[in-house]
């Protein structure tokens, strides 16, 4: 008995990691572990939240999503619009100690573009030719011109040509750099004491807790065990409503739930078909029932791009009507119900209640749809793979509509697991992405948005609120349509 | 006694071997893997560019390879590395068995220090309206999953005491008071339903002693009623109890599973539930062969107390 005490006692004390808690450590809780930090590869949610923390891009976006400097300076930009010239940001020191030189911004983009590390944003930075510094600063040619560019390089994280294993160290030039990984338990980040912006960050560390259950983070922010939940569901968020020592920050997400419908077999490859699917939703009824009326009908662009969306009641579809939705149906040559399995991610609390609406929905109006929850892994496979009849998700978006549109929409597009192909669509994606003047591009994508909304291979469903939860006590934190946590070098905590 | 032992030894090796290649394809029948969850759902990547990331990640060879190669490395004491963070597995085990053990202590401690007098109390007040209302609240206390009752626990708290740090986890080195405070509510969760088995165990087997022949006896020399219940039958009584302890103690882990997740501790039921939705199969691997040893190790030694406590078992 003693001897199995002593190695309990022994184990405990293994169990007790170093922790130097001052009063300055910002102690953030989410639902979810990184899988891998390495940030040219793991582009998943909860990589993002740790590592727009840690790394940075020649550029940023700011809350407004405009594009603003980052490692770089300012840039300029050549008449054809096919040489940027950057000015790089002097005296930006790696987390390592080492000073940062365009050899680390080129070795950086090879890296990206290398197909050996099979960086999945790659596809992004496939029109750069070549990319090194000259005497007017740091030029990065491209093969044609591409609207989104300044938009995505925010998103390139710059790290040292030389550095360790990115699997188990992050080196980058961001606020704070990585002290200690505890997978699905927490992350601890220190202040980069040489960060380039003068007196940033200005908190000491952050905790990043892996907190699975959504009562459990809700209970622990109330009590103050943590002081921020980086984003929270709808529900959650109304029940901290009341609380005097939280307050919420929300804004419109870019992130939306959507019904991917696969046009390369039957039923959806008949575009009536696919309609029929957008005018059976109601998708007022879904945002009151699974957003509890805590987001706004959307098209393919969020609501929250106010320069490029267009309202949704410029498409004819979005108006629920059983009948038509019906009569769709009938004249796609289908008789009797139309039997439909939706495969439905149910890793996400809001995806599965968004499908369950939409089943009842299409159920009034011709359809037969049956859910298949499947566990994510399985789900993920099955998307890849284009093994779905329907699929209930939810996919993040972007600053710039090329960048979504494009990769989703285009034949052979990156992300069009739908195999939808539309010559029309993709000679003016392409016109878009060619195009620099605004009103121009803005003349395309709502046309785009018009050829896509009820016809597409995705009914767009909702856009739900983003909420931030914050303690009374955190001070100067902004909430970033596309969920970044870049404000948090600007927070701070009073006592 | 050595030939048992021995017997036992080998049938140990044997289930670990047999659950080793059961774990290992397992988990690798499941659908999705490491590559694909990283990747995320709706993330751009071109074929080739994902076959580079298998081949980095060294899950692009044959399934039988991979587990020679692994059972290669696990017999000379290499558990493999994690394929998120490159850090051998077995250090990751480590770090957070502390937790997972504290927890168990703490539960299985408070179930059988009440479950002693709850089980004597309930034979001594049997068939009476406070014994079937004692059982009532056992059966409720068996039926209710784990973690409802931990949810409930964390608003029941929070509500009486807004302040109460019910959540997270502080190692007990840097804070004693906080470790305890935060292991209250999961303990509680946790050995609510191992007290009531417990209890209703042993009042099955006080009852069973209390017919017995030297009962009769002591009463006959006019010993109270206590006095036979809680010297004379207790003790013959507890002998199943302390077999059915051990045999929930192997158990335990799979509850500790559901509320290390609710209360997010870092044990190592987390752990392992993270390493399968990540596909972690290093991880997992090493982690099920760890708690498969110790569920066939605790069973071992039950066997072998039972064997010294009754001769009859080893002529078997």
């Amino acid at each position: 008995m003693r001897v199995s005490l002593r190695k309990a006692v022994l184990a405990i004390a293994l169990a007790a990691a170093p922790l130097g808690a001052s009063a300055q450590t910002l102690e953030i809780a989410t639902d979810a572990s990184p899988s891998g930090l390495d940030p040219h590869v793991a582009t998943a949610f909860a990589t993002i939240l740790v590592n727009g923390n840690l790394y940075e891009g020649l550029t940023a976006i700011d809350k407004d999503l405009r594009v603003v400097p980052s490692l770089a300076e300012s840039w300029s930009v050549s008449p054809d619009q096919l040489t940027y010239t950057f000015k790089l940001r002097a005296g930006v020191i790696f987390h390592d100690g080492q000073t940062m030189t365009a050899k680390d911004v080129t070795a950086s983009i090879d890296r990206v573009l290398d197909k050996a590390t099979g960086s999945p944003i790659a596809s992004r930075f496939n029109m750069i030719a070549s990319s090194a510094a000259d005497a007017s600063g740091f030029v990065i040619k491209l093969t044609e011109p591409s609207a989104p560019f300044l938009a995505q390089l925010s998103g390139l994280a710059i790290l040292p040509a030389t550095h360790g294993d990115l699997a188990r160290t992050a080196v980058g030039t961001g606020p704070f750099k990585l002290v200690e990984w505890v997978p699905d338990t927490y992350l601890r980040l220190a202040k980069h004491d040489q960060y380039w912006e003068k007196g940033l960050p200005k908190l000491a560390a952050l905790k990043i807790n892996i907190v699975p259950e959504a009562s459990t983070r809700q209970v622990g922010i109330a009590s103050g065990t943590y002081h921020m939940i980086p984003t929270l569901d709808a529900q959650t968020a109304l029940t901290l409503k009341g609380n005097a020592n939280v307050r919420l920050i929300q804004a419109q997400d870019l992130a939306y739930t959507l019904i991917g419908l696969n046009v390369s077999k039957p039923p959806f490859d008949n575009a009536k078909v696919r309609e029929a699917v957008n005018v059976a939703i109601d998708r007022g009824k879904v945002v009151q029932a699974a957003y509890f009326g805590q987001g706004v009908a959307g098209g393919p662009l969020s609501p929250a791009l106010t320069d490029w969306a267009t309202p949704v009641d410029k498409f004819s579809c979005y108006k629920p009507d059983a009948a038509k939705a019906k009569a769709l149906l009938k004249d796609a040559g289908i008789a009797g119900e139309l039997a439909v399995t939706i495969n439905v991610l149910g890793s996400i609390q809001v995806v599965k209640d968004v499908a369950q609406v939409v089943q009842a929905e299409l159920n009034q109006a011709g359809f037969k749809a049956s859910l298949n929850v499947q566990e994510q892994g399985k789900f993920i496979q099955d998307w890849r793979n284009s093994a779905f009849e329907a699929f209930a998700s939810t996919n993040g978006g972007n600053v710039d509509p090329d960048d979504y549109l494009n990769r989703t929409f285009r034949t052979g597009g990156s992300t069009n697991v739908f195999k939808y192909s539309n010559a029309g669509l993709d000679k003016l994606l392409d016109d878009g992405r060619r195009t620099t003047d605004k009103a121009q591009r803005q003349k395309i994508y709502t046309e785009a948005q018009q050829v896509l909304a009820c016809q597409g291979p995705i009914s767009h469903v909702a856009y739900g609120t983003l909420f931030t939860a914050v303690r009374s006590n955190v001070k100067g934190y902004e909430l970033i349509a596309t969920r970044s946590t870049r404000y948090l070098r600007e927070t701070s905590l009073d006592k | 006694m050595r030939r048992l032992i021995l017997a036992r030894l080998i049938d140990l090796l044997t289930v670990l071997f047999g659950v080793s290649i059961i774990v290992f394809l397992m988990i690798r029948l499941i659908p999705g893997d490491a590559v694909q969850i990283m990747l995320g759902a709706n993330t751009e990547i071109t074929p080739e560019r994902l076959a580079a990331l298998y081949h980095r990640l060294g899950i692009d060879r044959p399934i039988l390879e991979q587990y020679f190669l692994w059972l290669a490395g696990v017999l000379q004491g290499d558990l493999g590395r994690s394929v998120w963070t490159g850090a051998p597995v077995a250090e990751e085990i480590i770090a957070r068995i502390g937790v997972t053990a504290e927890l168990m202590a703490t539960s299985l401690t408070l179930a059988v220090v009440l479950a002693i007098p709850a089980g004597c109390l309930m034979a001594y007040v049997r068939r009476s309206a406070g014994d079937y209302a004692i059982r009532l609240v056992t059966i409720a206390g068996i039926t209710v999953p784990s973690f409802w009752l931990g949810i409930v626990l964390i608003y029941v708290f929070y509500n009486l005491a807004p302040n109460f740090q019910a959540v997270g986890y502080v190692p007990f080195r840097d804070d004693p008071v906080g470790n305890l405070s935060r292991l209250l509510l999961p303990t509680i969760a946790l050995s609510l339903p191992i007290l009531a088995a417990l209890s209703r165990i042993l009042r099955t087997a006080m009852l069973d002693a209390l017919g017995q022949d030297y009962v009769r006896t002591a009463r006959g020399k006019g010993v109270s009623e206590a006095g036979v219940v809680f010297r004379h039958a207790l003790r013959n009584a507890l002998i199943p109890f302390v077999t059915a302890v051990g045999i929930i103690a192997g158990y335990l882990f799979g509850g500790t599973i559901v509320v290390e997740q609710v209360f997010a501790l870092p044990g190592l039921g987390r752990l392992i539930i993270g390493a399968i939705a990540e596909r972690n199969y290093p991880l997992i691997q090493a982690a099920i062969l760890l708690v498969t040893s110790g569920f066939v190790v605790i069973n071992f030694l039950v066997d072998l107390l039972y064997a010294a406590i009754d001769p009859r078992v080893q002529g078997e």
